[in-house]
């Protein structure tokens, strides 16, 4: 994280423990889209998202003048986040994501790739393909079950550390690791099936 | 080291925590293996395309979404000072009340036993108290003005030393 945000974030902190005039437009000038986007990828719902960034807000307006500052204040602020969504997914039906076992890379007896492997690295380069791109990065996110999705979002489109969303999810270093390879590995076999397969279907 | 084991720990290849002789083994099997040579690629190209692509894949707010939001929590915000304040007020209130009852049970003659105690022992440590407590005997006027101010807090400190549930008057 940049000196710069660290600085916008303590300044930010104070004035919202003062209550200081015009301290909650700028915590919303800030976070509200960031919030609104890790809350939807996280329940893929437009409304449950928007009573999430709701409630998040309160919380954090709520709880400023309690945080104790020994993680950085966006991250608290993506934990509260993290665990409002979650909260709000118990109980839902979850029968729209995939199995990522399905979707794994296959290999032979003997540990060698089974299914084909071609070289997209090139394809994607053009950025003609941008568009679609994003759009299947964020379709195939989608099918993740939360428990992968959330660490991809953080890590790999969020930009995270590791070390950061390990604090954000309460996860060890190497639990995000091995879930953030195993997204990783169902992404790239989706997308390359999907560019195998032409991008018509 | 197979295709499927070099799939597997590709993670640590990748951000660079490898240990370094693993990471040369890695090297020399991508080096001459196709398949994995082209898994490695697209894994590189995955990640690359997905920060770049980061405003594709994120959701944007819409902008009714954001004036609802904006909107909910400007008003809601505004409120919970008012709710504090209320609250407080409230708790101060109660506390007022209290110092009162005690002092008309202190004229009434009318403080239990335990609260007779320690006012009894404040007072001889305390000269205000101690001024203040015989007036009030003194005057046995019912306490029309609010006491001074060490007064009221050197009660309320003695209010809360009570044992908790403990009625500071005889009923």
């Amino acid at each position: 994280m940049s000196a710069e945000r660290w600085k916008e974030d303590e300044a930010l902190l104070e004035s919202l423990r003062k209550g200081a005039p015009g301290a909650v437009d700028e915590l919303l000038r800030l976070y509200q889209g960031k919030i609104f986007n890790l809350a939807m990828s996280i329940l893929k719902n437009e409304s449950d998202a928007e009573e999430a960034a709701q409630d998040v807000f309160m919380t954090v307006i709520r709880k400023a003048d309690t945080f104790q500052g020994n993680s950085a204040f966006y991250s608290w602020m993506y934990r509260i986040c993290v665990n409002t969504c979650l909260m709000r997914l118990r109980g839902k039906r979850r029968n729209d994501t995939v199995s990522i076992e399905e979707f794994m890379p296959v290999f032979t007896d003997e540990g060698m790739h089974a299914s084909p492997m071609d070289d997209w690295s090139k394809e994607v380069e053009r950025d003609a393909l941008n568009e679609e791109l994003g759009r299947m990065i964020r379709k195939y996110t989608e099918e993740l079950s939360e428990k992968y999705r959330v660490v991809f979002v953080l890590s790999d489109v969020e930009g995270l550390s590791n070390e950061e969303t390990a604090k954000i999810l309460g996860l060890t270093v190497p639990a995000v690791k091995s879930r953030l390879h195993r997204a990783r590995l169902y992404l790239r076999e989706q997308l390359s099936r999907y560019l195998r397969e032409g991008k018509a279907g | 080291m197979n295709c499927k084991e070099l799939a597997y720990m590709f993670a640590d290849y990748f951000d660079g925590t490898m240990d370094p002789e693993l990471r040369e083994e890695l090297d020399a099997h991508i080096a001459m293996c196709e398949p994995c040579m082209n898994f490695a690629k697209t894994y590189h190209a995955l990640s690359d395309k997905t920060r770049r692509l980061r405003q594709d894949i994120q959701y944007e707010i819409p902008p009714e979404v954001r004036n609802r939001l904006e909107t909910f929590v400007r008003a809601a915000a505004l409120k919970y000072p008012e709710k504090v304040k209320e609250y407080r007020d409230q708790v101060e209130r109660e506390r007022r009340g209290k110092v009162a009852d005690l002092l008309k049970a202190a004229i009434a003659g009318r403080l239990s036993s335990v609260t007779a105690l320690l006012v009894e022992t404040h007072c001889v440590a305390c000269p205000e108290c101690r001024e203040y407590f015989s007036g009030l005997l003194k005057a046995s006027n019912p306490v029309s003005v609010a006491p001074p101010k060490v007064i009221d807090s050197h009660v309320t400190l003695l209010l809360e030393s009570l044992p908790p549930d403990e009625e500071f008057f005889l009923a």
